[in-house]
C-alpha cells in the first residue's frame, strides 16, 4: 500500500500529455509516484514520479489489455500491492483500466475529475457533467481513470526519477492483436464522423473568407462544417450542413465561427462534448448553449488561430 | 384517420391538374401525378421522393376524381418509415418525438415556459371556467424566435376578455407533421395522449396558435366534440364584437401570405385579412397567388427536417420575397410559424420584413 | 452466430435541469423520460447487421427495472431474435457489481453466445467499465471503441478501434469476445412505432437479478451527489485575439483534438 502506480499512455512515441494529469492526481495522493512505462518510452514524465518501471513490450503491446494486466500481475509481484492504480481517461486508458479492475477484482472510479483530500472522495462526471457523484474506494488496491485536464496543474517535479527495474517475459497474447493504426480517410465528407468540427456561419461576410477556414482547419485537423445560410449560399457544399435539415453532430469539440445560433442549427449540434463560439453579437444566442464564448471578430480570430498553430 | 382505399386510387385519370398545381413540380424531379400511376402498379418509387411532398393540399383540392394524393404520399411514406427507409434527418425527428413529444428533442418539462414571458399569469386549462385551452404548438414553444406568437396571443385574448388557459408540460405535440411523415403509430401515440389531456380537463375549446396544429385537432383527432379555431378566427371574433380595440398606426403596405394549412386546407381566408384592414396605416397587399392558390413556403410536410438536395434551386421562400417586393409591399405578413421561419430566412437576404400578424397587432393595441 | 447485446434505459437528460434531492442521496429524475442508451443503440444495429451479413440470431439483454422491456422490445424491433430482462428494482451504480451480475446470469442461465456487445458507456452513469469487467471475469478477449468491424468470421473478428485525433487501430481478436461499441459505427435503423407494438408479441423472459448476487458486492461508495463546481451559461474567455487564441488551443488539446 505505499504507492501510486501510474500507467503512461505512449502512441506511436508520444509520452501523452494526458498523462499530466495522473501524474497531477497520484501527486495529490501523497504517496510515492511509480511510473510504468514501455521501455522504449520518451523520458518526459520521469521528472514527475519517484521512480520508473520499464516495461519490455512494445508500445502497441503495452496498451493491449490483455498484456497489461500480465505487466500489473507482475508488479504487483514484484513490488507489492500499490494503493492505487491511475490510468489515463483516454481511449486505451480507460478499456485498459476495466480490463484490469475485472481480472484483479479493483474498485474502480472512471473519468475522475475532482479530488476531495480531507474526505478522501473522488468526483465522477454523472449525464454529461450535469451532476457529480462523489466517490470513495472500498478498502484496499483501487483503479482510477483521470479525466484529462482536471489535474495537470499538480503534476510536481520530484527532483529525478531512480529507475526501480524492468518487467519483462510478456508473451503477447493471439487472443488479441495489433495490426495497425489507420489514419482518418480523407474520402468522402461525413462530418457526423469528426471529432471536431469548425464551423462557419452567415457572421464570417462572404465567400472569400472560406479559405482561411479551410487552412485553419487543415491545421486544427478538424472538419470544415457550416450552418444552413452558408450551404444556402454555396460557400460550402450540401454534407457539410449542420443543422435539423441538415446533419445531426455531436463531435467532441464544436468551435462555432460567425454563427448566430438560430434554432434549427443549435438543433443540430447542442449535444456536442464542447462547444465554443465566436460571434460580434454579445446577444447571439448560441452562446446560451456553448460552454466557452468569445465576443469578438471571427475571421480575426481565426487568422491569429492560424498564427499560432503555424508558429 | 384517413386510409387509402385501393378503390380511390384507381380512380385517378392520369389528368395531371395535380401535378400542375405541385409547388415541387418542375423545379424538382417530384411528379405526383406519376407517383399516383407507380402506386396504381404497385411499382417502386424512388426513396428521396416522397419527402419532397410539403403537404400543402393544392392536389387534393383540386383533383377531380377524389384521389387524395397528398394521402398517396402519407401511404407511400408510411411504407418507407416501416421499413425504416428514411431520411437521417427525419428519423432523428420522429425520435426525438417519441423522446421529448416534440420533433426538435427539447425538455418535455421546459414545453410551457413560454407563459413566463407574459407578464400576467396564465392559468392551467383545467383552472378555468370557460375550458378554452390555447395549444401551444412545438416551435413556438421552444424556438425564441416564435416564442413571441403564444405571448403576444395570450396578451390580445387576455385584453379581449377571453378567459383561456393551457396544457404547459402536458401538452405533447399535436402530430400534424408526424402523421404527414407517415409514422401512423407516433401519431397515434400523440393522438391518444392529447386527447385523455382534453378529456380529463374537460377542455371545451381549442384555439391554436398554429394552422398545423388546427389541422390536426381539427380534422384528424376523431369526434373530439371540441370547437377548434385559429387564434386570428378568435381575434378577429373579438374585434367584430368590440372587445378588442385596436388603437395605434402601423404604417406600410403589407403583403399577406396565406398559409396552406390555414387557408387551403381549412378555408380560413377572410379572418386574418380583417384583421389586418382593421389595422390604421396598414395598406393590405395581395399576391397574384393567395388563397387557394396560395404559393406554399416548403415549410410543411416534414421539410422542416428534409431539404432536396439541388443547390441551384431558388426555394418559393425566395420567390415570395421577390414578389413582394416588386409589388412594393414592405412586409410580408403571415399567421403561421412555419411559412414565419421559412420566409423569413430567404427574406432577410432581400432586405424584406416577414411579420406574423400578432407581432403586428400587438403593436397596435 | 449467436450474439448478445446489453441495452440499458437511461433517461433522457440532455435538455434537462437536474436537482438534487433527499440531502443528496438521490437526483430527481421523476419527470425526465427515458429511452434506449445511444451507444446500445448502436451496439445492436452492429450486431443485427452481422447475423443479417453472416447469419445468425441476437439476443438482447437488459438489466434494470420493469421499465427496461422497452429496450428489448426496441431492440425486437430492430430484429433482434429475443429479450432477455434481469430485473433490479434500483439502479446499482458500481459497474464491478453490475457486471459481476452479468457474469453469474451468462454462467448460471448457460447463455449460449460467440461475441457479446455492449455500448461504450451509458449515458447516465457513463462508467464505460461494464463490458470490460465482464470481459475480464469472463476470461474473454475484449476491445472497447469499437468504431469499425471490418471481418466477422466464426472464430475471429478484425476491429477497428478508435483512439485520439482521427487514429484507428486495426486489432485482430478471437471469438468468442467482448466489444464494445462506438457511437458512429453505423446508423441505426429506425424503428416506427408499429414495429414496436408488434415486437411485444415475442417474449421476452424475465429473470430476478437477486438470484445472481453471488460475489457481487458494491466496492465503491457514493458518498452523495453533487452539483458541478461551475454553474451554467458559457466561459467568456477575455483578453486579446493572442490570449484568446491560445486559450482556444488550450481547450482543444484538453479535449485531446488537437496536440
Amino acid at each position: 500500500m505505499s504507492y501510486t502506480l501510474v500507467v503512461a499512455e505512449v502512441r506511436r512515441g508520444l509520452f501523452e500529455e494526458r498523462n499530466l494529469d495522473t501524474l497531477g492526481l497520484a501527486h495529490l495522493l501523497g504517496k510515492e509516484i511509480r511510473l510504468l512505462a514501455p521501455a522504449g518510452a520518451p523520458g518526459e514524465g520521469e521528472k514527475f514520479c519517484n521512480a520508473v518501471i520499464k516495461v519490455e513490450a512494445s508500445e502497441t503491446d503495452f496498451q493491449n489489455p490483455l498484456t497489461m494486466v500480465r505487466v500489473l500481475e507482475k508488479v504487483i509481484e514484484g513490488g507489492g500491492r500499490p494503493g492505487a492504480i491511475l490510468f489515463t481517461s483516454s481511449s486505451s486508458g480507460i478499456e485498459l483500466a476495466s480490463y484490469a479492475a475485472g481480472v484483479l477484482d479493483l474498485p474502480l472510479i472512471t473519468d475522475v475529475s475532482g479530488f476531495d483530500m480531507e474526505r478522501a472522495v473522488f468526483l465522477k462526471s454523472y449525464y454529461s457533467d450535469k451532476i457529480f457523484g462523489e466517490f470513495r474506494p472500498g478498502e484496499g488496491t483501487f483503479a482510477v481513470t483521470v479525466r484529462s485536464g482536471s489535474f495537470k496543474d499538480y503534476a510536481t517535479e520530484k527532483g529525478g526519477a531512480a529507475s526501480v527495474g524492468t518487467i519483462d517475459g510478456i508473451a503477447t497474447d493471439p487472443a488479441r492483436t495489433f495490426i495497425e493504426y489507420v489514419e482518418e480517410e480523407k474520402g468522402a465528407i461525413d462530418i457526423t464522423k469528426a471529432d471536431f468540427l469548425l464551423s462557419v456561419g452567415r457572421g464570417i461576410g462572404s465567400k472569400d473568407e472560406i479559405a482561411g477556414y479551410e487552412e485553419l482547419a487543415g491545421l486544427l485537423k478538424a472538419v470544415l462544417s457550416g450552418s444552413r445560410p452558408v450551404i444556402d449560399k454555396m460557400w460550402l457544399p450540401k454534407p457539410r450542413q449542420v443543422g435539423t435539415s441538415g446533419k445531426t453532430v455531436k463531435p467532441k469539440v464544436y468551435l462555432a465561427m460567425g454563427i448566430s445560433g438560430a434554432f434549427q442549427h443549435i438543433a443540430g449540434m447542442k449535444d456536442s462534448d464542447c462547444i465554443i463560439a465566436v460571434n460580434k453579437d454579445p446577444e447571439a444566442p448560441i452562446f446560451q448553449y456553448a460552454h466557452f464564448g468569445f465576443v469578438g471578430d471571427a475571421n480575426k480570430l481565426r487568422d491569429k488561430l492560424k498564427d499560432i498553430a503555424k508558429g | 384517420m384517413e386510409s387509402l382505399s385501393p378503390d380511390r386510387l384507381f380512380t385517378c385519370i392520369q389528368c395531371g391538374r395535380c401535378t400542375g398545381s405541385c409547388p415541387e413540380a418542375g423545379r424538382t424531379a417530384f411528379n405526383i401525378r406519376m407517383m399516383v400511376r407507380k402506386r396504381q402498379f404497385q411499382r417502386d418509387v424512388e426513396a428521396s421522393l416522397p419527402w419532397y411532398c410539403t403537404s400543402c393540399g393544392a392536389c387534393t383540392l383540386r383533383c377531380p376524381r377524389d384521389v387524395k394524393p397528398s394521402e398517396v404520399v402519407i401511404d407511400v411514406r408510411s411504407a418507407l418509415v416501416e421499413e425504416g427507409r428514411i431520411p437521417l434527418s427525419i428519423q432523428k425527428a420522429l425520435e426525438n418525438t417519441f423522446v421529448q413529444k416534440n420533433p426538435w428533442g427539447r425538455s418535455r418539462a421546459k414545453r410551457g415556459e413560454w407563459v413566463e414571458k407574459c407578464g400576467f399569469e396564465v392559468p392551467h386549462v383545467g383552472d378555468t371556467a370557460s375550458k378554452v385551452l390555447l395549444f401551444t404548438c412545438c416551435i413556438q414553444a421552444y424556438d425564441p424566435r416564435c416564442m413571441v406568437i403564444p405571448v403576444n396571443v395570450a396578451t390580445l385574448l387576455r385584453r379581449g376578455g377571453l378567459e383561456f388557459g393551457v396544457l404547459g408540460e402536458e401538452e405533447a405535440c399535436c402530430g400534424n407533421e408526424i402523421r404527414r411523415i407517415g409514422e401512423t403509430g407516433l401519431f397515434e401515440e400523440l393522438l391518444e395522449e392529447n386527447a385523455a389531456s382534453l378529456k380529463e380537463y374537460g377542455v371545451r375549446e381549442i384555439i391554436a396558435l398554429s394552422p398545423h396544429c388546427m389541422n390536426a385537432l381539427k380534422k384528424e383527432y376523431g369526434n373530439l366534440g371540441i370547437k377548434v379555431s385559429h387564434y386570428t378566427e378568435v381575434l378577429a371574433g373579438l374585434l367584430a364584437a368590440g372587445a378588442l380595440r385596436l388603437n395605434g398606426k402601423y404604417e406600410g403596405k403589407a403583403a399577406y401570405h396565406d398559409p396552406c394549412f390555414l387557408g387551403r386546407q381549412n378555408g380560413v381566408f377572410d379572418p386574418p385579412r380583417k384583421l389586418l384592414r382593421s389595422v390604421e396605416g396598414l395598406d393590405l397587399l395581395e399576391f397574384a397567388r393567395s388563397r387557394e392558390t396560395s404559393l406554399c413556403c416548403e415549410g410543411g410536410g416534414g421539410r422542416m427536417f428534409f431539404e432536396v438536395e439541388d443547390a441551384g434551386l431558388t426555394r418559393n421562400a425566395e420567390v415570395r420575397a421577390a414578389e413582394a417586393a416588386e409589388m412594393g409591399a414592405d412586409l410580408i405578413a403571415t399567421a403561421c410559424p412555419f411559412c414565419l421561419m421559412t420566409l423569413e430566412d430567404a427574406a432577410k437576404e432581400k432586405g424584406q420584413t416577414v411579420k406574423e400578424l400578432s407581432e403586428i397587432l400587438m403593436e397596435v393595441i | 452466430m449467436n450474439l448478445l447485446v446489453f441495452t440499458k434505459r437511461v433517461p433522457a437528460t440532455q435538455e434537462e435541469e437536474l436537482r438534487i434531492v433527499d440531502d443528496g442521496r438521490r437526483v430527481d429524475l421523476s419527470k425526465v423520460p427515458f429511452k434506449i442508451n445511444d451507444w446500445d443503440n448502436y451496439a445492436v444495429e452492429a450486431a443485427i447487421r452481422i447475423a443479417e451479413s453472416a447469419g445468425g440470431a441476437v439476443t438482447a439483454i437488459s438489466m434494470g427495472d420493469g421499465e427496461s422491456d422497452e429496450v428489448l422490445r426496441r431492440a425486437i424491433a430492430m430484429g433482434a431474435k429475443d429479450g432477455f430482462l434481469v430485473r433490479m428494482e434500483s439502479a446499482i451504480e458500481d459497474p464491478m457489481a453490475r457486471a459481476t451480475i452479468a457474469y453469474n446470469f451468462l454462467r448460471k442461465e448457460s447463455v449460449p453466445f460467440d461475441a457479446i456487445f455492449t455500448g461504450v458507456q451509458s449515458e447516465d452513469d457513463q462508467f464505460a467499465s461494464v463490458g470490460g469487467i465482464l470481459a475480464a471475469k469472463l476470461g474473454l478477449p475484449y476491445a472497447s471503441m469499437v468504431v469499425g468491424i471490418d471481418a466477422f468470421e466464426q472464430d475471429h473478428a478484425i476491429i477497428r478501434r478508435e483512439l485520439e485525433g482521427g487514429l484507428q487501430e486495426r486489432v485482430r481478436i478471437l471469438l468468442p469476445c467482448v466489444l464494445a461499441i462506438q457511437s458512429g459505427i453505423n446508423e441505426p435503423r429506425y424503428v416506427s412505432i408499429m414495429g414496436i407494438r408488434k415486437a411485444s408479441k415475442v417474449e421476452r423472459r424475465v429473470f430476478g437479478a437477486d438470484a445472481y448476487q453471488e460475489g457481487s458486492r458494491t466496492m465503491i461508495d457514493l458518498v452523495r451527489w453533487v452539483y458541478p463546481p461551475k454553474k451554467g451559461g458559457a466561459s467568456m474567455l477575455e483578453g486579446d485575439l493572442e490570449a484568446v487564441g491560445k486559450g482556444i488551443l488550450g481547450i482543444l488539446r484538453e479535449k485531446g483534438v488537437y496536440q
